[in-house]
């Protein structure tokens, strides 16, 4: 997976927040800095790559610090024979972690719901309609859990999925965000994830401007709310430019 | 999964609309809700919650553990639920298992607030005999007897019924030993410690159908929705928790609309259950 010229690492913090509500950090909280010391509403560079993987439809590679994460999409295939006939698509999806992925070993297996929570976020962008009697299957793995890992794969997801050619309303992009203390922190790390006490979790399409899947955890006041939303709704819009970009970029290296 | 004609489906597509729903309900409105506390002998706490024809059980045991090395000041809570296939026929074998994984974990969000403990309904803290060394596992599980829709309130309002039924035992350390022998213990089978349960939220799910959404869904309803959303809220009227269902994607305004709404509702769902509960207290003692 080597980068090409022209395709380094984008960013895609909100512009928000900061300008909207400057005194966030006051007495005790100024020194206090991100293990990787980005400003709260920083987020990590995003690297997305398309056609990681040759066998199959379609594929994408992301990477954001170093949450890596590998998805592959297979299909449309002929779903399989013990499934009642359905005039529309089946989404298959699910998600596994390397056995390296996590700093002990094989603790990726706590993440049972990410498989149903992938298929809850594609599915409201995917037109299931298109494709009656077959099923995608979404098979995503990852390799290093370096925090916000579920966000991490439902944009790798979606961009696999219009690798594959599967005909989406609009791709799917994902944010997540801690609640450390009174501070909203964005894109959280694995240090930060563990310690958090909430956490917002927004996927969205970008142009139709439409949320496919929110989740909350912790305890969260309305104002809270609005603002983490309207962080990640800003995020997920940059978010969903950057990875365009990278499905121009492969479609032009092709055409070449 | 329900077997609707077309007729049928317009018929509660425009009831909902015009606000006069098939059961003769408002959009708004929760059907009757029945609690009955201490079912089950054989647990520290229990309760059974009818919501209509759902119909939930949901129990608390506790049994002495010991925590984990990242929070020794934190007891550990489980919650599991399990779709019995009496409920329904899809529910057997493995049918039942993504739905019961769903629910676990929705009611785990909504309940156990964040990593750090912060905004959890049980306080986790307070499960703790001995720091680092003996601490109370709680274990929720909830059992799904009969589904007619709405399954997620109906079992965190169980939950909330069982804990406030949970009578801990209280446990006297024996002396002092060396900081790296595990200390004994007695449980005492007399004396028993209530929880508080005054900040477990309950979850309001507002179930979208058409334009408009409606509270507490019966499964005809839910097979018409476009998308869910659970919202858990505790007293304060503050947020525990929130989760999406259905894959069609909403407008981050309707979000807020129905985060207002969901709080709004949940004032009067609180207040309804916890007389419920009261209630349901007083005639166990009765008997």
């Amino acid at each position: 997976m080597a980068a090409k010229p022209g395709s380094a690492p984008v960013t895609y913090s909100p512009n928000l927040g900061q300008k909207t509500r400057p005194p966030i950090f006051k007495d005790n909280d100024l020194d206090w800095v991100r293990p990787d010391g980005r400003g709260f509403h920083q987020c990590r560079p995003a690297f997305f790559r398309t056609g990681a993987v040759n066998s199959a439809s379609g594929s994408a590679y992301a990477e954001l610090g170093s949450t890596k994460v590998i998805v592959s999409v297979f299909g449309p295939r002929e779903s399989k024979k013990a499934m009642m006939y359905s005039d529309t698509g089946r989404l298959n999806c699910n998600v596994s972690y390397t056995t390296f992925a996590t700093p002990v070993r094989g603790q990726g297996s706590d993440h049972k719901e990410f498989s149903s929570m992938l298929l809850k976020a594609l599915e409201g962008a995917i037109m299931l309609e298109t494709f009656p009697k077959t099923t995608v299957d979404v098979f995503a793995l990852v390799l290093e859990s370096g925090g916000s890992d579920l966000p991490v794969v439902i944009s790798c997801a979606s961009l696999a999925l219009a690798d594959a050619g599967i005909m989406m309303y609009d791709l799917v992009a994902a944010v997540s965000v801690s609640c450390l203390g009174k501070n909203l922190v964005i894109d959280p790390v694995l240090e930060e994830e563990s310690y958090q006490d909430g956490s917002l979790m927004l996927t969205c399409m970008p142009s139709r401007y439409e949320v496919t899947q929110l989740t909350f955890t912790g305890e969260w006041s309305t104002p809270d709310i609005n603002e983490a939303m309207q962080l990640c709704l800003d995020a997920c819009s940059k978010l969903g430019k950057v990875m365009r970009t990278c499905l121009k970029e492969a479609a032009s290296a092709s055409q070449e | 999964m329900v077997g609707l004609s077309v007729g049928e489906k317009h018929f509660i597509q425009g009831g909902i609309a015009q606000d006069l729903r098939s059961d003769g309900r408002k959009r708004l409105t929760y059907r009757p809700i029945y609690v009955e506390t201490g079912v089950i002998p054989q647990a520290h706490g229990s309760a059974r919650v009818r919501l209509g024809a759902t119909d939930v059980i949901a129990s608390v045991k506790a049994e002495l553990g010991k925590p984990s090395a990242l929070q020794p000041d934190k007891g550990k809570i489980a919650i599991y639920v399990d779709c019995s296939p009496t409920a329904a026929p899809m529910f057997e074998g493995r049918g039942g298992e993504e739905l019961s994984t769903e629910l676990s974990v929705a009611l785990q969000r909504c309940l156990l607030g964040g990593k750090s403990g912060a905004g959890a309904g049980i306080d986790p803290t307070s499960l703790v005999v001995v720091e680092g060394k003996v601490c109370w596992d709680l274990y929720i599980d909830g059992l799904v007897i009969s589904s007619d829709g709405n399954l997620l309130d109906a079992l965190a309002a169980a939950i909330k019924a069982a804990l406030s039924n949970t009578g801990i035992p209280k446990v006297d350390v024996a002396v002092e030993t060396r900081s790296d022998e595990q200390p004994e213990v007695n449980i005492s089978d007399e004396e028993f410690l209530q929880f508080d349960t005054s900040g477990i939220p309950v979850i309001v799910t507002l179930t979208k159908v058409g334009r408009h959404y409606i509270v507490d869904a019966t499964s005809e309803e839910e097979s018409q929705m476009s998308s869910a959303v659970s919202i858990s809220v505790n007293r304060k009227g503050h947020i525990c928790g929130l989760t999406k269902r259905g894959g069609v994607g909403l407008d981050p305004s309707i979000i807020l609309d129905m985060i207002s709404v969901a709080k709004h509702v949940s004032e009067q769902l609180i207040n309804k259950l916890d007389s419920e509960i009261a209630a349901a207290e007083a005639s166990e003692e009765e008997s």
